[in-house]
């Protein structure tokens, strides 16, 4: 394409995510989770009930367990919600999904994704000229995700709010006058949903860095700056959980935040490391009176292996808590030292990858769906040379492929499997095509497993969605889940290990 | 611009160079020299443009358009909740059910008053396959009797499958290979040819009519298409196979069948009659009615052989036959062939329905239009029955002599286009859903020369739009009201067309006093449209008038539909060269 930089690229953002929005409102009747009932009821919640009141509310089961800023969110929703359709903001109404309940809800995801099209918009806009053509495509591989297709606009959430108010502060730290701002839209976004928190270490390092110490010496604090800095993010806090600590729900708020309760693996396994070593676990069973190891009992007797939460091991030890958190923070701290001594832009957003990938990779009660985590911020580093591309390829793969079981209806079979590859084929030989030559030497071994690996997802999905069926029928059901999970894991931590090579020789 | 005939141009190689059509597709802004695509579709379509192959770009094309097939297939389909008849979905389901539970020679007269088999062996056959398909993932579904109005979702899921596969089977290759082949004889690249696929591909009326509110005329179109390509690659008995396909997998298709025949005729005897092809042609379209009946009459007679009679549930000699009674002077109703002409002549009953009235329900034809004035059905049947001839014959008449005379590749849509448009307008039992005929032709126009510019999108963009807004009526029983503004929006704002945007009348510049006519003329339409809808939704009519809003509906959408008629007739007129002015005039462009 002889096109010259100054040239608009088509088709434009706006184009892509109209065309889109239409789809998603095609989507409309299909299958929705249970966290379409979930957000009805926080409707209900926030609407009919005094702030004092909201999280110790227990009628459904699905109570408040968000952060204020989005019970504010929600409690801004429910004013119109209440117009459309009464009956949708009555707590005990549950399980209600009239038509009005399903526009309502379907079209405030689609509306409030806007937000994420302006943050795509401003990362285009602050991009370096040479780059810029790389950065639409990136914008455009972002809004038309696989990733919020599934989760947003069938399964439901408002993802793509959310990831646009963390994508707008990722592209506002790029400049020197807008790093508060950045900070500050951080803060906000986790009194909104504190899975975020799992980026903070990222987001602490830079900004102590860069807008709290000297750039000359880092001794040299820049006592002004922490002000403003600290007296913002207290003010953010301050209005976010202040009504609840006058209320008096502080502790009742944090236990529901964070329930330390559930087990390691959540319902269906995410792809990580845990998943790698449930299965290794599940082999050994097999192999276990060969190598001599012994097995606990009670482990084995359990019927719901493989399915559902509580995994208990019968070979390999046990995993508590403090492994989960002691492995994360290591694999964290690897990369934020790195962000320390050498504070660019590009290091930033290479440590908030990998500062989801360690948390995603090794921690507790992790859901699939925290991909994205890993996803939408390595997109926007992913086209800077083709290294940085072969290890984000086998994340693209595996990280989309692992949330099929999200969707188990026939109906939505199509939709889920087809766009993925729709969306895989096209990103992936543009990117293939614009991703410039690394000025240092590839890596021989990385290169071989994304092909190897993109090869074998091919029939694997056959063999999880069709030929499994066809052998097996209802039995072992676990089997294509695990397959799934444990193919998926290899490819996140394989990308991992890729991208941290990346990191550190970049 | 002179036109040579494009029947003396040499199909051009791919990618050659980029022709003076693709400017239009593509606006300069004098002030910078940069190109910018004039509408969305081709803004999405503009990084292919270098593209040297078109496989790259296809299969991805493909994998879209079947995401929005599938996604409005989610909604309801026609008669969905709606017992005791149910709707189309339940006509479809329950032929799969009788094809494959009983014998064939009870196919076409197994209980009549409950969707009894009323299109031609094709889809007997069709409905056949597919719930032989079905019964092997669940026997349930196609249970004889018990079956009937089944809502099972999974059943549902099926079903759209079906309509999916068989359009991937028949309509997609046929639309691909046809644009690409008129394209190529137009003299358009292959990125504006692939443009105008997708457009033809997203048309908002197809998707809405089959696989929303449920049917096969993909099936049907598909055919006509492969046969109208057939006819444009010159290879004419295989043109003669897929149209007797099409006919006789719905009846429907005979709306073409005065074109296909005139250009054929045409073919034979211009430059020199050509008797041998013409001979050629009859023979195969011969032996493929003959092969398509086969199966029909050899299951007739086996089921004779073994004793199973066409109707069970009657005792005593064989009943009256319902049409051409007096046929059974001559045949002896005892003979063993005799169950073969009666189940002949109750499939031609069952086709052609001459007993029912001149139009169902309110369709935007002109009969529907003038009984507003006349009440119609005060007249009797046979003035009606004539009438109606006379008037469909006059209307067809013209293109068809046209296209006798002047045989032409790139004019052939257009000649499709009115008689059908002829066809639609004035002729007898006409459905609303029959307006896919027409538009069918005449979208297929994008994927031709200048197909993407001023003239030919916003006439191809009102038709298309107008045929979807007609339709609404029909669409609102099972509350499809979300799937159409979707779809039709959709439609309209890739190709730039109103509601969404009036650039398409202002992007090339002052044309001329028939352009404003034009842009004045739809925007009426489209204003009017807009004008209806908020009145259908937010005023109740009056109560001695419950039906003006579809009356008034179907005012709008005869003339509108009128003019699309007159349009294909002035077009075809133009450029067939048969105007003395028009015919200078280019010459001296």
């Amino acid at each position: 394409m002889s096109n010259n930089i100054m040239s608009e690229q088509y088709p434009t953002l706006a184009q892509c995510a109209l065309v889109a929005a239409a789809f998603k409102i095609l989507l409309f009747p299909a299958y929705k989770s249970t966290d379409f009932e979930v957000h009805r009821n926080w409707l209900a919640i926030t609407n009919s009930l005094p702030l004092s009141q909201w999280y110790y509310e227990k009628t459904s089961e699905w109570t408040l367990d968000y952060p204020p800023f989005f019970a504010y969110f929600e409690w801004t929703l429910s004013h119109i919600a209440r117009l459309v359709d009464t009956a949708m903001v009555r707590i005990h109404n549950l399980d209600y999904d009239s038509w009005q309940t399903i526009y309502f809800q379907r079209t405030s995801v689609i509306v409030t994704e806007v937000m994420l099209v302006y943050a795509l918009q401003l990362f285009m806009e602050t991009s370096p000229l040479q780059s810029r053509r790389a950065a639409h495509v990136v914008a455009l591989s972002i809004i038309l995700s696989p990733g919020l297709l599934i989760i947003d606009h069938i399964h439901f959430q408002y993802n793509g709010f959310m990831y646009g108010i963390l994508v707008w502060s990722l592209v506002l730290a790029r400049c020197k006058t807008t790093l508060l701002s950045s900070g500050l839209i951080f803060a906000a976004l986790l009194c909104f949903k504190h899975i975020y928190l799992y980026l903070a270490p990222a987001y602490f390092v830079f900004l102590l860095r860069t807008y709290c110490l000297s750039a000359k010496s880092i001794f040299r604090p820049r006592i002004f700056n922490c002000i403003k800095l600290g007296g913002g993010i207290a003010g953010i806090l301050g209005a976010a959980f202040g009504p609840f600590v006058f209320t008096e729900q502080m502790p009742q708020m944090l236990s529901r935040l964070f329930p330390f309760s559930r087990g390691l693996c959540h319902a269906y396994w995410a792809p990580n490391v845990w998943a790698m070593y449930s299965f290794t676990d599940r082999v050994l069973i097999h192999l276990a009176p060969r190598l001599g190891l012994t097995l606990k009992e009670d482990a084995l007797s359990s019927v719901t292996r493989g399915l559902v939460g509580d995994t208990a091991f019968a070979v390999l030890p046990e995993i508590t808590p403090r492994t989960c958190l002691i492995l994360t923070l290591f694999f964290q701290i690897l990369p934020l030292l790195k962000l320390f001594s050498k504070p660019t832009w590009e290091n930033f957003i290479g440590a908030v990858t990998l500062c989801g990938y360690a948390s995603f990779l090794f921690g507790w009660h992790v859901h699939e769906k925290a991909i994205l985590l890993v996803i939408i911020p390595f997109s926007l580093v992913a086209l800077r040379d083709r290294r940085h591309f072969g290890a984000f390829k086998p994340l693209a793969v595996a990280g989309h492929v692992s949330l099929f079981p999200l969707l188990f209806t026939p109906a939505e079979f199509p939709i889920k499997t087809i766009y993925t590859i729709f969306w895989l084929v096209l990103f992936l030989m543009i990117f293939e095509r614009m991703a410039p030559a690394s000025k240092k030497p590839r890596f021989f071994l990385l290169d071989r497993f994304s092909t190897l690996y993109i090869a074998v997802s091919i029939p694997l999905i056959a063999y999880t969605s069709l030929l499994h069926q066809i052998v097996f029928g209802k039995r072992y059901e676990f089997l294509p889940l695990m397959f799934t999970s444990s193919y998926a894991a290899i490819g996140v931590f394989g990308s991992w290990v890729g991208y941290m090579v990346v990191y550190f020789t970049a | 611009m002179a036109a040579p005939s494009p029947s003396t141009r040499k199909p051009r190689r791919k990618g050659k160079k980029i022709d003076e059509d693709i400017d239009r597709v593509i606006r300069t802004r004098e002030e910078t020299l940069v190109r910018t695509p004039s509408f969305p579709l081709a803004a999405f379509l503009w990084p292919a443009r270098s593209s040297s192959s078109q496989w790259e770009v296809l299969p991805l094309i493909l994998m879209v358009v079947g995401l929005f097939r599938w996604a409005a297939g989610l909604w309801g389909y026609s008669g969905f909740e709606k017992p005791p008849m149910y709707g189309d979905y339940e006509a479809q389901r329950h032929w799969m059910e009788i094809t494959t539970r009983l014998p064939m020679s009870q196919w076409y007269f197994h209980d009549l008053e409950w969707w009894g088999l009323d299109y031609p062996p094709l889809t007997a056959y069709h409905s056949w396959v597919l719930g032989k398909i079905g019964t092997l993932i669940n026997p349930d579904w196609f249970a004889l009797f018990t079956s009937r109005g089944s809502q099972d979702p999974n059943l549902k899921i099926f079903m759209r499958a079906t309509v999916i596969v068989s359009e991937y089977l028949i309509y997609v290759p046929a639309a691909v290979v046809f644009a690409r082949r008129y394209g190529r004889l137009t003299g358009v690249s292959i990125w504006t040819a692939t443009v105008g696929l997708v457009a033809i591909l997203m048309q908002p009326g197809t998707i809405l009519i089959d696989h929303v509110h449920f049917q096969y005329n993909t099936v049907m179109l598909g055919l006509v298409m492969a046969c109208m390509s057939s006819l444009l690659a010159e290879r004419y008995k295989w043109s003669a196979v897929f149209f007797v396909g099409a006919l006789m997998f719905k009846q429907m298709a005979l709306y073409y069948a005065f074109t296909i025949f005139a250009y054929l005729l045409g073919r034979c005897t211009f430059p020199k009659v050509n008797f041998s092809r013409l001979f050629g042609i009859a023979l195969v379209t011969a032996i493929t009615y003959g092969v398509l009946v086969l199966p029909l009459v050899a299951g007739t007679i086996y089921d004779t052989y073994r004793g199973v009679g066409s109707r069970p549930d009657l005792d005593g000699p064989p009943p009256p036959l319902p049409i051409l009674a007096g046929l059974t002077e001559y045949i002896d109703t005892g003979s063993f062939y005799y169950p073969v002409v009666e189940m002949v002549v109750q499939v031609l009953h069952r086709v052609f329905p001459f007993s029912r009235g001149l139009f169902e329900d309110k369709v935007a034809n002109f009969w529907c239009a003038l009984n507003v004035v006349l009440k119609i059905k005060n007249y009797p049947t046979e003035l009606l029955q004539k009438a109606a001839l006379v008037a469909t014959l006059l209307a067809i008449v013209p293109p068809n002599i046209i296209i006798f005379f002047r045989p032409r590749k790139a004019t052939m849509p257009l000649a499709f286009a009115a008689t059908a448009w002829g066809f639609f307008l004035f002729s007898w039992q006409v459905h609303e859903k029959s307006v896919l005929l027409p538009l069918m032709p005449m979208t297929l126009l994008l994927a031709g020369r200048q197909g993407l510019n001023r003239d030919i999108r916003s006439w191809v963009g009102f038709a298309n739009i107008l045929g979807a807004w007609t339709m609404f009526p029909l669409l609102k029983r099972v509350d499809l009201r979300v799937p159409y503004a979707v779809l039709t929006l959709l439609w309209s704002y890739l190709l730039g067309l109103p509601p969404t945007s009036w650039n398409v009348y202002t992007d090339e510049g002052f044309g001329g006093w028939s352009q404003v006519g034009t842009a004045t003329l739809h925007t009426l339409f489209y204003v009017a449209m807009a004008a209806w809808h908020v009145a259908e939704a937010y005023v109740a009519p009056p109560l001695h008038k419950p039906d003006l809003w579809t009356v008034a509906n179907v005012g709008v959408g005869f003339a509108g539909f009128g003019l699309c008629y007159l349009w294909c007739l002035w077009r075809l007129l133009k450029d067939s060269d048969l105007l003395p002015s028009y015919a200078t005039k280019t010459k001296t462009q």
